[in-house]
């Protein structure tokens, strides 16, 4: 399974910008690029109002039991999942094999609606996945300069 | 696999607590979230666990690092549930791992019990296309200050006896004695690996 290629400027003001489109046109209150193994990727919006990292992991989690599940039905997946709340409602949406799209959104708000103009993003992030993946094996990773005799003990336990 | 965002210089790393079931992987997790202090974040620890306190998913602990060299590393530490039954919910636990802390049960009668969960992490880890010696483990070896258990040479000889050998821990975590130890090396590892990697790709 390739993973995510490492993003540079570039891939993050696409996806930056295609969030934010999102929520301009859906009115939704925040939305999140995911890893399918609980990374936060990307977020915008009204993002302090939520444990972003926790919702993350969470997600991924839940997104990829359904998908088990869908395994067991004899379906090849489920492409999008759909919770309803009181106040926020949440759609998950299946970007590519490794990335997730997660849109909260205030309930009184029109599922449909949220899913039509997330199609839209979809399309947009899962095109600059690619085309970062395509990147991948020529771009240079610059952690050399990290020095790892420094973190002998980067956690350290209270006296 | 690591998550690397250069515009924000940031480094995502995702280390899986393995083991056979109450062999003290929520343990480690709870005292890492009750005891570490040099961190420039410690997330809430979530415990997805049945009434019994037994783990039904996965605990989640977020933990960010001081910055390295300016790389802003954050980790998220995961448990797998350890019972047998649970065993999709381990592959998609695993999913995106970076690095193992693989807990063992220092008493006599769950060396089997041990032996059966590495196998079957060797197993999950195929069947999630991923290969095992690319991938950082630690072992730790918990339970030590409980009667009637195993000599380190006898856990060694059953859990760590393949080509290249890697470095393991006694411990009790309960009393947090090793847990420490065995977070920061597999952290070292991982970060060995990644730094190795991205020298092989700008050379």
């Amino acid at each position: 399974m390739p993973g995510l290629p490492p993003l540079i400027a570039e891939d993050v003001q696409v996806l930056d910008a295609a969030l934010d489109d999102l929520l301009r046109k859906s009115e939704a209150t925040a939305a999140l690029i995911i890893d399918k193994g609980g990374p936060l990727i990307g977020q915008r919006g009204a993002v302090d109002q939520f444990d972003t990292t926790t919702i993350s992991a969470l997600a991924a989690g839940s997104f990829c039991a359904t998908q088990a599940i869908a395994g067991l039905l004899g379906e090849a997946d489920f492409a999008s999942i759909y919770q309803q709340g009181e106040r926020y409602s949440l759609l998950f949406c299946n970007i590519d094999e490794n990335v997730l799209l997660i849109v909260i959104f205030k309930a009184e708000l029109s599922v449909g609606a949220v899913k039509y103009y997330a199609a839209a993003t979809i399309r947009q992030v899962g095109g600059q996945l690619h085309a970062a993946q395509q990147r991948a094996p020529e771009t240079s990773v610059d952690l050399v300069s990290m020095n790892v005799l420094d973190v002998s003990s980067i956690f350290r336990k209270q006296p | 696999m690591a998550i690397i965002n250069q515009a924000t210089k940031e480094l995502q790393v995702k280390v899986v607590y393995y083991g056979p079931g109450k062999g003290g992987k929520t343990t480690n997790l709870e005292q890492v979230h009750s005891n570490v202090q040099n961190v420039r974040e410690r997330g809430k620890l979530v415990s997805l666990a049945t009434s019994s306190d037994r783990t039904l998913f996965f605990d989640f602990l977020p933990v960010e690092a001081m910055a390295i060299k300016g790389f802003k590393t954050k980790f998220q530490l995961y448990t797998v549930p350890g019972q047998v039954i649970y065993n999709t919910t381990r592959q998609l636990v695993l999913r995106g791992v970076d690095g193992i802390v693989f807990v063992a049960d220092s008493q006599y009668d769950k060396m089997a019990e041990n032996v059966e969960s590495f196998q079957n992490l060797e197993d999950n880890l195929k069947t999630l296309r991923l290969n095992f010696p690319d991938i950082p483990y630690v072992l730790q070896y918990n339970k030590r200050d409980l009667p009637n258990i195993a000599p380190i040479e006898y856990m060694e000889f059953l859990l760590n006896n393949r080509e290249v050998q890697v470095p393991s821990f006694p411990s009790v975590a309960s009393k947090c004695e090793g847990v420490f130890e065995a977070l920061n090396m597999i952290t070292r590892l991982l970060l060995n690996k990644f730094i190795n990697e991205g020298a092989r790709k700008t050379s």
